[in-house]
């Protein structure tokens, strides 16, 4: 009974502290980009001004839109809402952990895609469509070289479900594994496309011909953008949070014990900041890609994430 | 009555006849009531599968099966006859295979006949290029129940042969070749269904992927069975059987809305329609819910079957030889592959049917759908919601279908829980409503798009100019470009067709020219032919003796 109430508590504390924390992850990354640069940057906490600034603004509808315009930005949300619920942060075996299958990680994440690109083609004018369209092309190798990923982990960790992989990983002795660099490799690819930042897409970008998610967002104002933008900051955090609770594991929090949270709080906290350190040297260091090179970077996600098995099969034959 | 002299017509029902004529019954009421009541060949039709389902010797099944192909094949030819000699060649085709194979005793020629038969009927690849050629040509009504109706009876007829009738001679590899096909489907379906720009024709290649996924679970459960593994036996078979009934209920729904389409605005190309949302809000709604289940989406019809059989493709990655389990891990990129090209093609589906500027006057002045079509898919998304939202449920009454095929099968429960997730999504629109209202600004004024700073269009351009939207085959040029042109070449044709039908054509008319030159013969080349044919056999006759 304890342990039920303890697991909610640390459920509802996760769940809280994503959703408040998801704009400052955001800031953050564009301060220490900024910093990188030689620039002073934006306020840590311009994020949060920015969708309060949006959420007082009034919200127009496109006269060429028809009814469902204000459907897809609350789609989005609510798919990426529901992928960072269920995503374990800064514990394991929370109530959430069930229902948090990798597949269904991975659904909804196509489900919140599937939303946006929708919200793009709304308008009927040119850019969204063509965001939309490289976004379906994206799609297919990233959701591919994700699902492939899955046969990895589920070898390595006996289980597909993210809480089980992370326990999995954090109580048994994996070592350096080929297979985990390899399969590390493919996620940060898919990562990066999917959240929509540099080589495959310039997250600062407004009015490039070469756009995606920012040209789906084009028509959207008020509080329809602040939902579409809120969404992508969620994404951002829950990404970060998959990718650390599969491949840094170590330190988590167990849900039942609550000595153990402040310690998994510290940690997850240090390993966001470490996330958005990494992301914001490497958008840096590179440019951004063509279009059309970007399902070759994709491709070799793929490639990697059946390489990241295969050695496992053939790890398995020779016994290693 | 009919039967064979001497032994009769012998009807009987299991639990896998039932399955499958529950399948049959909603879209059978549903194509009646969308407009195919007083035909004919239609009844007929619907007898042949239902005769299929219920037979209890070959005799009748094959009478069914045939049965089944022949009204098909009348109900193509009043639409459109072009498709109908291909249609009718695979019909024959199937046919030749099947009713040799089910008199044969149990044995791996055997199965490979039914295979290829019931194979062809259903669109397993390869021999599916008729399929997105031959659905879209009838009715609506028709298309609906051709594309989830008699292909599960197709694949009826494989699981009855594979699994029960000849159990006895039961090899893995049967399995393998099965998840090959399937996989194969899988990945041509879907790329052309995310390619194709008629909605029918794109619909149809959906469900050639479709069949792939069956297939896939099917093969994955005739090798699991073959070599022992109890487990995932039941998971490939809860997948396969799953997706039959959850395809069985949005694909009619999908076809018969492309009807209502049709009626509406006089054509199916996605590339003159666009915004049919505002004119045709419930039809929009219904294919909404149907694409989402086309799509496999979280919370949507189609998501629970796709999940077992990613489940099961990974659990017989996990044991066996080397090859089966590289060979598995591609399937699994494939079955990836497949599904974002579903979604893509869902997307388009909505997105340039339904939402943004019309691209014609018909598709601006479309009224919303008729009272019998409205009903009938209103009958398919009513059923189709359960299986979205209560998967177990359904599960556990396939459970005897699932110990008929594989009696040693065991059926973990599913651990995908959509009403959870739908109670974390109330939460989050909760938390977004109080947000919305504590803090946000109130309603929503009309404007003019922003269009990148364009300016407005002319008046004599009452939705903007046409140019400035992105139709559907440029929607679909980037997969095309990086993925399409790979697999299909530059002017898109079907491997199977280029691979399979026209050096079958080129062959056949090969044999015609030198049956005709054989015909013209004069009598000296005649009397050379048959000359040069005894010097031949006397020389080998007088080399083998003198050697």
């Amino acid at each position: 009974m304890l342990a039920v109430a303890l697991a909610f508590i640390a459920t509802a504390l996760h769940i809280v502290l994503c959703f408040a924390a998801a704009p400052l992850v955001t800031g953050i990354t564009n301060k220490l980009r900024a910093w990188l640069l030689g620039r002073r940057g934006p306020p840590w906490l311009q994020p949060y001004r920015h969708l309060a600034k949006l959420l007082c603004k009034s919200s127009f509808v496109p006269d060429t839109a028809t009814d469902l315009f204000t459907v897809w930005p609350l789609g989005a949300f609510l798919a990426l809402a529901v992928a960072t619920m269920l995503i374990p942060g800064f514990a394991n075996g929370m109530l959430t952990a069930d229902a948090g299958d990798y597949i269904t990680i991975v659904g909804l994440f196509a489900l919140a895609r599937a939303a946006i690109m929708l919200g793009g083609l709304e308008t009927g004018f040119g850019f969204g469509g063509a965001g939309a369209a490289r976004e379906a092309l994206f799609g297919v190798f990233a959701e591919a070289a994700l699902l492939v990923l899955l046969l990895a982990f589920a070898l390595l960790a006996q289980s597909t479900n993210v809480d089980g992989i992370a326990e999995a990983f954090r109580t048994t002795h994996i070592g350096i594994s080929v297979s985990l660099g390899f399969a590390l490799a493919a996620m940060l690819t898919v990562a990066l496309t999917e959240t929509g930042r540099i080589p495959t897409d310039n997250p600062s970008g407004h009015l490039e011909l070469s756009m995606v998610h920012e040209a789906m967002a084009l028509e959207y104002s008020g509080r329809l953008l602040a939902l579409l933008d809120y969404a992508g900051m969620l994404r951002l955090i829950a990404w970060m949070n998959l990718i650390g609770t599969i491949f840094l594991p170590f330190g988590m929090a167990r849900a039942s014990e609550i000595s153990s949270w402040p310690g998994g709080l510290a940690l997850w906290a240090g390993k966001l900041l470490a996330m958005a350190a990494a992301l914001s040297a490497f958008e840096v260091s590179r440019a951004k890609m063509r279009v059309f090179r970007v399902p070759e970077f994709l491709g070799a996600a793929l490639l990697l994430g059946m390489l990241a098995s295969v050695f496992l099969f053939v790890a398995a034959r020779i016994g290693a | 009555m009919f039967g064979l002299p001497g032994h009769g017509m012998h009807l009987r029902l299991d639990a896998l006849s039932m399955l499958f004529g529950c399948i049959l019954l909603p879209q059978t009421v549903a194509a009646a009531v969308a407009g195919m009541r007083a035909s004919v060949p239609f009844w007929v039709f619907v007898l042949g599968m239902a005769l299929t389902l219920a037979a209890g010797d070959a005799f009748t099944l094959i009478l069914g099966f045939e049965l089944m192909s022949a009204a098909s094949w009348l109900l193509v030819m009043q639409g459109d006859a072009r498709p109908a000699t291909l249609y009718a060649g695979i019909a024959i085709f199937s046919g030749a295979c099947l009713i040799p194979a089910l008199f044969l005793p149990a044995s791996s020629l055997a199965f490979v006949l039914v295979a290829l038969g019931a194979g062809a009927k259903a669109g397993l690849a390869p021999l599916h290029s008729w399929l997105p050629r031959a659905h879209p040509a009838p009715p609506a009504g028709v298309s609906a129940l051709m594309s989830g109706g008699m292909v599960k009876v197709a694949l009826y007829v494989l699981i009855r042969y594979a699994f029960v009738n000849l159990a006895s001679a039961q090899q893995p590899w049967w399995g393998e070749t099965l998840v090959a096909a399937g996989a194969l489907s899988v990945l041509i379906g879907a790329l052309r269904a995310a390619l194709e720009v008629e909605l029918k024709a794109a619909l149809a290649c959906s469900t050639v992927e479709h069949v792939g996924l069956i297939a896939m679970g099917l093969g994955l459960a005739l090798y699991a069975k073959a070599s022992g593994e109890a487990e995932l036996s039941g998971l490939a078979l809860q997948a396969a059987l799953l997706c039959a009934v959850a395809h069985g209920l949005f694909k009619p729904l999908l076809f018969i809305g492309a009807g209502e389409v049709k009626h509406a605005t006089g054509t199916t190309s996605m590339n003159w329609l666009g915004g049919l949302m505002r004119g045709m809000p419930r039809l929009g709604a219904l294919m909404l819910l149907g694409a989402a289940g086309m799509a496999a989406l979280p919370l949507g019809p189609g998501f629970a079957p796709e999940y077992l059989l990613f489940h099961a493709v990974i659990s017989a990655a996990a044991t066996g030889g080397i090859l089966a389990r590289i060979g598995f891990s591609a399937t699994l990129a494939v079955l990836g592959i497949g599904a974002a090209l579903a979604l893509a093609a869902s997307v388009r589906l909505v997105g340039m049917g339904f939402l943004g500027r019309p691209r014609s006057l018909h598709a601006a002045a479309a009224e919303d759908l008729r009272r019998g079509p409205f009903m009938a898919m209103t009958l398919l998304a009513t059923l189709a919601i359960p299986v979205a939202l209560v998967p177990g449920l359904i599960l556990s009454l396939l459970n005897p279908v699932i110990l008929l095929l594989a009696p040693q099968a065991l059926t973990p429960p599913l651990s995908y829980a959509p009403l959870t997730l739908l109670v974390l999504t109330g939460l989050a629109a909760l938390a977004a409503g109080f947000a919305q209202t504590r803090w946000g600004g109130r309603g929503l004024r009309e404007a003019p798009a922003w269009n990148g700073g364009f300016g407005r269009p002319p008046a004599w351009l009452p939705f903007g100019d046409p140019r400035t939207q992105i139709s559907a085959t440029g929607f679909a040029e980037p997969v095309m470009r990086s993925i399409g042109r790979e697999l299909l070449g530059t002017a898109p044709v079907d491997p199977a067709e280029r691979f399979l039908l026209i050096p079958l054509i080129r062959a056949q008319r090969r044999g015609v020219r030198l049956a005709e030159r054989m015909r013209r013969a004069t009598i000296r080349e005649r009397l050379a032919f048959v000359f040069a044919v005894l010097v031949t056999f006397l020389l080998a006759l007088g080399l083998g003796r003198g050697g």
